[in-house]
């Protein structure tokens, strides 16, 4: 292992979501761990549990089982106060520009909710320090009194990332925090996210389902599906040498703005069998052109294969032979 | 003109950004029913100013007079001023209902935010406690209470406030929820913002239009509750009178001498129809905000 | 523009404006576009926030309401300029010669009817029949966008089922009038990649089938790319490019394509390098820069820009709006 230390991390975390129309496994026996000045993006279609998995690890919300741990604090035995305070420490950027800022506040006001939260420095130096946050992410004094509505979303998530930052954490959530913003400002976005990191020495846990912005941003990428990680590694790992039939079809699928070639490979339309009661055994089965009649896939359990240091994955069948 | 606004703006003298901005409200708010609102309120609170005559005085003219120059709504049986009692009377009424739209707007207030932010069982103990006070008869709830312990100016607003305030309470439950579901609540708590804080600083500016709207159309009901009341004796008591007591007392001689329980009843009316179309003019703009934006 | 010729194209726009309330008056969210879509092809529109690239597809439905309003424009199919027709003539061509899907196919359909009848009822309104007739047509047409067991499908209700079978449904119901001209905005947004693969190559292959003509509306470029046979691109409320796929993504001629397409963030990007994005924001309707709408944004944009409007007008083997589309082309390296 690298000698970078671990910041948080996500310990063989189950999360249940009971319902009159049957549970649903959001995360199944996760496991994350997020290294200090490193960027984890969490790749997955909805219902893969990334969600929950930052929820999670924010502490918005309790695993049915495993453990999470901030910075050597267990989240489960924390009390109220413990965890509030440990907060400062960990901060999320969410995707929707406008409805994360609360529409009856000035940025001002937005920005300084963190500190205030904490009592932090008084009237005086608390303005120099939004100021200084509202320049660090790319905006003027005059933005200041305004209010989110008279914002474009760019600008709205710049607010969200100064305000995320009000507090010096050491880690920032982004849960798509780009996936709102048009095509020539999520460039503009991620430049920010990327300048500020390198800057502050930020680590990431980037949620996305875009493959694009997790391999720029990301040094390592885990792939989700249906609540387990399917297969992790670094951008080599996962764009080239991707073992799970999952990361294989996720990249043909992404449609890249090149011209397109002469004879483009449609994906046979592949029906969706009905997905299997949640086992131990592959749950991308019903979905997967290798495995889905093959008995072996339908029974046993699946482990992780470690294919290298970095590079993991979860297929009795991956692509490219075991 | 604005050019002149401008080079002052210019100056610092004045923000015309911010001017504009109350100019906005104040047009908003300064409505019609508003302006109706407010007349009334100045009327009855200028009583002494205003009123030609004591209200009280017997024989102030000769009884049974039509309305007339010199008495506007006439006099009734004991000679009194008519247009002087509506406007002493609607001190009354106005204290009880303002009086009781404020103790609904509070107690509804509490309680509704109690259940949105606990749920569980105390949520459902809440509510489930609102909607019995509100099946509960109206009138006959009073009469049980004032009979108990008579009925006053401390007394009355106490009743008809506790009356009204389940609806707040489902209002505000419910507006509450709502903003608890929204992503800036999440942002708030990952901030580090205690609950208490959180539903105080976050959370009830974006409700308080809502609880304005509540607030107005409980004006509304109050005036009406208190006009009931006193109009079937519960309420305020002879020789005081509020506008339910003089229609009580003009509803006995209606049939000869029908400006006596005419007066009052406009009043009533049209304090009623005020406070409502203010209430519904806020939600109305209230919606247009919310899905133009 | 050539005048338009309905031998050649399922739908000819002229001079569309849509003009939307603003502080002081009115504003133009649409301004002066025009273009045609040639029979059984696919047009791509790519445009960011305030591209007009929505309004632009509600005004081909007549679908623009109070406050905003359609200026001026002509639009023609099969030789007639629909904008001309009246409400109730114009009635059988929406979801009858005219179709349009959206991103949210949740709220395109009734959550409260089984989606059986949402089909049924479409198919009777534009084609008088009986029930059981329709019915059968229904599950064929169930059956032709995909969905497995359609016999059994077709009564079930919208939230029994996952959104890329929902907006299978949705193109179902939008093909039942026998549509010349189908319209999806932003069809695919919401749905996962991989679903999105699916939807996309169902639209691709009916409109093979069918002869249908596409307007695909999409932010993505990358879905334009591979789905589409022509690319008109929208900025502010104009067309800044229009040209052939190939064309447009190996050698595109306006200054705002080329940024776009070099600001888009796709895994081939190289990660040790900021990604060169566009300074600035796209301009809102009540904001718009005198001239050509983009030159404050311009890497290549001289005093002349701000002066006058750029028409679209042929550089090469390209349309696109720009005074020094010319000279640009000559310069570019090749991508």
């Amino acid at each position: 292992m690298s000698t970078t230390s671990v910041v948080a991390s996500l310990n063989n975390v189950t999360r249940t979501f009971v319902s009159k129309r049957g549970d649903v496994k959001a995360l199944d026996e996760v496991s994350i761990s997020l290294q200090q000045g490193k960027t984890l993006a969490l790749v997955g279609e909805s219902g893969s549990g990334k969600t929950t998995a930052a929820r999670i690890l924010l502490g918005l919300d309790q695993p049915d089982s495993g453990s999470v741990n901030i910075l050597g604090s267990e989240l489960g035995g924390l009390k109220h106060e413990q965890m509030r305070l440990l907060r400062k420490s960990i901060q999320v950027v969410q995707q929707d520009p406008y409805s994360q800022l609360n529409r009856r506040h000035c940025v001002e006001r937005i920005i300084e909710g963190p500190l205030l939260a904490f009592n932090v420095g008084d009237k005086i130096s608390r303005r120099d320090k939004v100021i200084s946050l509202l320049k660090a992410v790319g905006l003027e004094e005059e933005h200041l009194r305004r209010r989110p509505h008279e914002l474009s979303g760019g600008q709205c998530q710049r607010v969200a990332i100064a305000r995320a930052l009000a507090l010096d954490p050491k880690i920032v959530v982004l849960d798509e925090a780009v996936s709102a913003l048009d095509v020539s400002v999520r460039a503009q976005v991620l430049n920010l996210l990327r300048e500020l990191r390198d800057e502050l020495g930020l680590t990431y846990l980037f949620i996305t389902h875009d493959l694009g912005v997790a391999h720029y941003l990301a040094d390592e990428i885990a792939v989700m599906f249906r609540g387990r990680i399917v297969e992790q590694g670094d951008r080599k790992d996962v764009f080239i040498d991707s073992k799970h039939p999952y990361t294989v079809d996720l990249l043909k699928s992404v449609p890249l703005a090149v011209p397109p070639d002469e004879k483009r490979q449609n994906n046979m339309d592949v029906q969706t069998l009905p997905s299997p009661n949640p086992t131990d055994a592959c749950t991308y089965r019903s979905r997967c052109t290798v495995g889905r009649d093959l008995a072996q896939c339908a029974s046993d359990k699946l482990t992780f294969t470690k294919g290298s240091p970095t590079h993991l994955w979860m297929c009795h069948f991956p692509v490219g032979g075991k | 003109m604005t050019q002149d606004f401008e080079f002052l703006n210019r100056l610092g003298v004045i923000n015309v950004a911010g001017l504009i901005k109350i100019a906005k409200v104040v047009k908003q708010r300064f409505s019609f029913s508003v302006s109706i609102i407010l007349g009334i309120l100045t009327a009855c609170l200028a009583a002494p100013l205003l009123a030609p005559y004591d209200p009280y005085k017997i024989a102030a003219g000769l009884p049974f007079l039509g309305p007339s120059r010199a008495h506007l709504f006439g006099t009734d049986d004991l000679g009194r001023d008519l247009f002087s009692r509506v406007l002493y009377g609607g001190r009354i009424t106005l204290l009880i209902a303002i009086a009781a739209t404020v103790i609904a707007l509070v107690l509804g207030t509490l309680w509704g935010v109690m259940a949105g932010i606990r749920r569980g069982w105390v949520d459902e103990f809440l509510m489930r406690t609102a909607d019995s006070t509100m099946a509960i008869p109206q009138i006959l709830f009073a009469l049980v209470c004032i009979s108990a312990v008579g009925a006053s100016v401390i007394s009355l607003p106490l009743v008809v406030g506790f009356l009204l305030s389940p609806t707040t309470a489902r209002m505000a439950r419910s507006a509450v929820v709502t903003e608890l579901n929204e992503d800036y609540v999440v942002a708030a708590t990952a901030s580090g913002l205690t609950r208490n804080r959180l539903i105080m600083t976050e959370v009830m500016p974006n409700i308080a239009p809502q609880l304005l709207v509540q607030l107005s159309i409980n004006a509304a009901s109050a005036v009406m509750l208190e006009a009931t009341l006193s109009f079937i004796g519960l309420g305020i008591q002879p020789p005081n009178a509020s506008w339910g007591t003089l229609m009580l007392q003009g509803y006995a001689k209606i049939w000869n001498t029908s400006w006596f329980v005419f007066f009052p009843a406009l009043a009533v009316t049209i304090t009623i129809l005020a406070f409502n179309s203010y209430g519904e003019r806020i939600r109305v703009s209230l919606d247009s905000r919310k899905s133009s934006s | 523009m050539k005048p338009a010729d309905n031998k050649l194209n399922a739908l000819s726009v002229r001079n569309l404006s849509v003009s939307v309330p603003a502080r002081g008056g009115r504003v133009l969210a649409v301004d002066n576009i025009s273009f045609d879509l040639p029979i059984g092809k696919k047009i791509g529109v790519v445009g960011e926030s305030g591209s007009g690239k929505s309004l632009t597809a509600l005004a081909l439905m007549r679908l623009i309401k109070d406050p905003v309003q359609v200026d001026a424009g002509e639009i023609f199919m099969g030789g007639k300029d629909i904008m001309k027709l009246s409400a109730k003539e114009f009635l059988p061509y929406r979801g009858g010669e005219i179709a349009m899907i959206y991103q949210d196919p949740m709220s395109a359909l009734n959550p409260i009817m089984r989606i059986g009848e949402q089909i049924i009822e479409s198919i009777r309104v534009h084609s008088p029949m009986s029930k059981q007739a329709a019915r059968k047509i229904a599950i064929d047409q169930l059956g032709s966008v995909g969905i497995p067991e359609p016999e059994k499908r077709i009564d079930s209700y919208p939230f029994e089922m996952s959104g890329g079978m929902l907006q299978r449904v949705v193109i179902a119901i939008a093909l039942s009038g026998n549509a010349k001209v189908l319209i999806a905005d932003e069809a695919t947004t919401a749905l996962d990649v991989s679903t999105q693969e699916r939807v996309l190559t169902l639209i691709d292959k009916t409109a093979t089938e069918r002869g249908l003509s596409v307007l695909l509306i999409t932010h993505d470029l990358g879905v334009a790319a591979q789905y589409a046979d022509e690319i008109l691109v929208m900025y502010a409320g104009r067309i800044v490019e229009h040209g052939q796929v190939q064309q447009v993504f190996s050698r595109s001629v306006h200054p705002y394509t080329r940024a776009l397409l070099d600001s888009k963030c796709d895994y081939t990007l190289d990660v040790t390098k900021p990604i060169k994005s566009i300074a600035g924001q796209p301009p809102r309707p009540d904001n718009r820069p005198s001239g050509c709408v983009f030159a404050p944004r311009c890497d290549f944009a001289e005093p002349a820009c701000s002066a006058s409007i750029p028409l679209l007008s042929a550089h090469g083997d390209a349309m696109a709006a720009c005074f020094r589309a010319d000279e640009l082309i000559f310069n570019q390296e090749v991508r």
